[in-house]
């Protein structure tokens, strides 16, 4: 019973994010996703109570999306410098494939703070992608790879200039496919982290 | 002859020479070092302040006072607080009774063929532990006293109950060593006054005087203490001639051939340091007036010993008024250690005399340190030409029992002499 | 006449700082009525060390104090030669302290092969392989009096205490120095901004506090009966375990700002996790004066 819930939930969120990424946060109501969904307005909201629960929940669900990817890369047995190349292969190969997911996270949690003040205090909401990223960097100092630093120095490094290359991906005036950047990024920003 | 002294915080052996029934020389040995100078070799500065305190069991804290004002030194314009330096000053002097307390019940009295009192040593030795730990989190062994200030913040309750342990000490001297109110011992200015007093001070002191052993222990008549505070004055005494003016520039350490321990003199003479000599440079009327009657003798030695408590917890009362509290307990260095080259010293007064840390400093990392032990000016052995302090105070004595209670008047602590 | 337990108290390379330590135990007429130094560093005993290094004196309990190497003497005599002479007659041997568990500080000492009694820090020593069951260790720079007495009242009652692999009372040590610090809530709830001199914060994010790894009772059964070093705002140096002492003791090594060292069997995702949970909250009366105007 539980899992078909779950199932039902991850549909909202993801036609929703598709939603929002085609019309805007905003201009999208819960009218319009229930429709997208040929559900009755009543119906969803035994899912998700109001717009501002839906998007506290799906940003939740991005983080443990990409949280869950990268505990996989973190758990390799391979240097660090590998595992930065995989995490941004990682980042890019969801904006591909997902593109709402990045879309969502760069213009709406990230621009829209208000929506989620209230059970989305400070990191709470994406903690299980956060926390890998700590991982990623903590063994890295750990293992000698990478430079002692504060720790929002170094995040910001990584996740602005990703963020950053999605974003103009998503303006569309990158020239190549991201992935085509793959191999400059991983040496800018291991180069910019490491202690060599 | 040769006879293992024991129950000194460690051991040393003695080798007497006798001539004509009578002590003519004795040879100094303390058989073991633990090399603490070259363990902080290469270490963080600040560990220094966790290590040393490790240098002795019953007055590491005076070394962890020595350490921190020795890495102090190596700064410029620090900063301490009024309230910091009141703090140490305290702690110290807990110390230094708690000492006291331990060398008079648990060493001297067996000596004088008096039962050891482990009890009298150890409660009022807890009260002091308790009063150290109400700022440093434990004794022995805490590292509360940090460069720049100490770590604790205290309350107006911690007062009260400080006020307690120093009220309960007191109450204890009171019903024990000189059954009398504490205002009439400090102020007694006549040695020989003291002998009509009950309690165990004046027993042991009467004892002394019926046994004639009044002309014991003397040595060179010559004291010195580096150790200034607002209560002791640095100075040396030369025959009751006391003058301020000296350098620990002119202290020198020298290696023996024989023993682990290192000689320690001023400009090439041996001092007796320890509560003798602070009270000698301090001019103490009581301590004067039994110098006067009955020399450097172990009366005078111990009377100074035994009477420092008193003095210590009458003074700790005076320094607990001056304390403000809204004082900051910390002021955290402006320069961080590992940015400094650089050299310090301290010299603090510890229970057995003056105590001297010197430590150089390289990007924050030790390169160099240096102890010198009060137990090291007065225990060390000299060469027949040039006797060490203790040496000389058994020279002429006719039998080594009597010897050993000299050698311990001093109060040995093994450990600390050879570190 | 009671039938009091006979003890030999050795030091070996040692401050003596756990003979004076014991010296606090505040029932010592009770503990003196129970039980007999054979010798003792401090308390007056029937033997001299010539004799307990010379004769073999009936003895029920053996305790060492500091760190142990073959080229230390005592009287003329090894320690080791002593500690094997009284191991073969005594009924238990209890390491007091950390030099005579682990080799503590004075395993820097300078003699030949220092260690602890069963233990090179935390490697496993050859040393004394037959005596192991025989051996409870009481580690702690110095070891808390009531941690070593309470642990011979054990021994004299025949009561079975648990050892872990250090073997050491679970009784004492299956607890760590965090559990009870007055300064807990600014560790739960991660208010990383502590500043010595002060009755607020917490020690572990910045200035090398061991408490949360570090196992023992201090916190439980406090020092000198009021007090411990982190509720008086020193950090814990983590004296009870083979790593003591570690470098750069006021300072938390930390990897990207996250600590290298985490509480005890408390995985890095688990303790990231809370951690960034508990950051996303301002608790206003952690960051303010505890007491305040």
């Amino acid at each position: 019973m539980l899992d078909k819930k779950q199932l039902k939930k991850e549909q909202i969120m993801q036609s929703a994010l598709e939603l929002f990424a085609s019309k805007g946060f905003y201009s999208t109501t819960i009218p319009d996703i229930a429709l997208s969904l040929k559900m009755s307005v009543g119906n969803m909201y035994n899912y998700f109570k109001s717009k501002d629960v839906l998007a506290r929940e799906i940003i939740k669900y991005i983080s443990e999306y990409l949280g869950k990817k990268l505990r996989e890369i973190n758990e390799e047995d391979i240097s660090t410098k590998e595992k930065t190349r995989k995490i941004i292969e990682e980042y890019f190969k969801t904006a591909s494939l997902k593109p709402e997911m990045i879309d969502y996270f760069l213009r709406i949690y990230l621009s829209n703070r208000e929506v989620f003040k209230d059970g989305c205090e400070g990191m709470i909401c994406v903690n299980e992608f956060v926390t890998e990223i700590m991982i990623y960097f903590e063994e890295g100092v750990k293992c000698k790879d990478l430079r002692e630093q504060d720790f929002f120095s170094a995040f910001g490094l990584f996740m602005g200039y990703l963020g950053g290359m999605v974003f103009l991906k998503g303006e569309n005036v990158l020239p190549k496919d991201l992935n085509d950047y793959v191999d400059d990024i991983t040496f800018n920003i291991y180069k910019a982290l490491s202690t060599e | 002859m040769i006879k293992l002294i024991e129950k000194i915080e460690g051991e040393a052996k003695l080798n007497f020479n006798f001539k004509d029934n009578k002590i003519d020389f004795v040879d100094i040995e303390f058989m073991s070092t633990r090399n603490i100078e070259n363990i902080l070799r290469g270490k963080n500065a600040f560990d220094a302040l966790v290590i040393n305190p490790r240098v002795c069991g019953i007055c590491g804290h005076a070394h962890l006072i020595a350490t921190v004002q020795a890495l102090e030194d190596c700064y410029d314009n620090l900063e301490l607080s009024n309230k910091a330096k009141i703090i140490r000053e305290l702690t110290l002097n807990f110390e230094l009774i708690q000492n006291h307390f331990k060398w008079y019940y648990l060493t001297m009295l067996p000596l004088f063929g008096h039962k050891q009192q482990v009890l009298k040593a150890t409660f009022p030795s807890q009260l002091m532990g308790k009063a150290i730990a109400l700022f440093g989190g434990q004794y022995p062994h805490t590292s509360y006293a940090i460069v720049g200030g100490v770590v604790c913040e205290i309350t107006e309750i911690d007062i009260i109950k400080l006020q307690h342990y120093i009220a309960q000490t007191i109450k204890f001297v009171e019903d024990n060593l000189v059954k009398t109110d504490s205002e009439n011992f400090l102020t007694c200015k006549d040695a020989d006054v003291l002998l009509d007093y009950e309690g165990d001070l004046p027993d042991i002191l009467r004892q002394i005087k019926k046994e004639e052993l009044l002309e014991y222990g003397k040595s060179y008549d010559r004291f010195i203490s580096f150790g200034e505070n607002s209560y002791f004055k640095k100075g040396k005494s030369l025959k009751t001639k006391v003058s301020h003016n000296i350098s620990v520039e002119h202290v020198k350490e020298s290696e023996m051939p024989s023993s682990f321990a290192k000689n320690v003199s001023f400009k090439d003479k041996y001092y007796e340091v320890g509560p003798l000599a602070r009270a000698m440079v301090n001019k103490t009327p009581l301590i004067a007036d039994a110098h006067k009657k009955y020399g450097d003798s172990i009366f005078s030695r111990i009377l100074a010993r035994v009477c420092e408590i008193s003095q210590l917890l009458e003074h700790s009362k005076k320094l607990i008024k001056d304390l403000d509290l809204s004082e900051e307990s910390y002021i955290e260095p402006s320069i961080d250690i590992s940015q400094l080259n650089s050299s310090g010293y301290s010299a603090v007064e510890a229970a057995r005399g003056t105590l001297i840390h010197k430590v150089e400093i390289e990007n924050g990392i030790i390169k160099n340190y240096e102890i010198i032990t009060p137990t090291q000016w007065n225990l060390s052995g000299g060469t027949k030409d040039k006797l060490g302090v203790s040496q000389k105070a058994m020279i002429g004595l006719s039998d080594i029992k009597t010897a050993e209670l000299v050698f311990k008047s001093f109060d040995v602590c093994s450990v600390c002499t050879t570190h | 006449m009671k039938n009091k337990m006979r003890v030999l108290w050795l030091s070996a390379i040692a401050c003596n700082g756990n003979t004076h330590a014991f010296l606090n135990y505040p029932y010592m007429e009770q503990f003196l009525d129970d039980f007999e130094f054979i010798y003792h560093p401090v308390i007056d005993s029937e033997y001299s060390l010539e004799d307990i290094v010379s004769k073999e004196i009936p003895c029920d309990i053996l305790l060492i104090e500091g760190a142990i190497s073959k080229e230390f003497q005592r009287a003329d005599v090894s320690v080791v030669d002593i500690i094997e002479k009284y191991s073969k007659i005594v009924q238990k041997i209890v390491t007091v302290g950390t030099c005579a568990t682990f080799g503590g500080i004075f395993r820097e000492s300078g003699y030949e092969e220092t260690s602890g009694m069963h233990f090179d820090q935390d490697k496993p020593s050859q040393k004394f392989q037959d005596l192991i069951d025989k051996t409870i260790s009481v580690s702690g720079c110095p070891v808390h009096p009531e941690v070593l007495v309470n642990t011979l009242y054990a021994i004299k009652k025949n009561a079975a205490l648990k050892l872990d692999n250090f073997l050491r009372p679970k009784e004492f040590y299956a607890y760590t120095i965090h559990n009870g610090c007055t300064r807990n809530e600014y560790f739960e709830y991660k208010v990383d901004n502590h500043q010595f001199g002060k009755l607020e914060g917490c020690m572990f994010y910045d200035h090398g506090c061991q408490a949360p790894f570090t196992h023992g009772s201090c916190n439980k059964i406090l020092w000198n009966e009021i007090n411990s070093k982190t509720r008086a705002g020193l950090s814990c140096m983590g004296c009870t375990e083979p790593t003591f002492p570690r470098q750069n003791l006021f300072s938390t090594k930390k990897n990207m700002a996250i600590p290298e060292n985490l509480p005890v069997g408390v995985g890095k995702r688990v303790y990231l996790t809370l951690a960034g949970i508990s950051k996303a909250f301002k608790i206003d009366r952690l960051e303010k004066k505890l007491i305040d105007d």
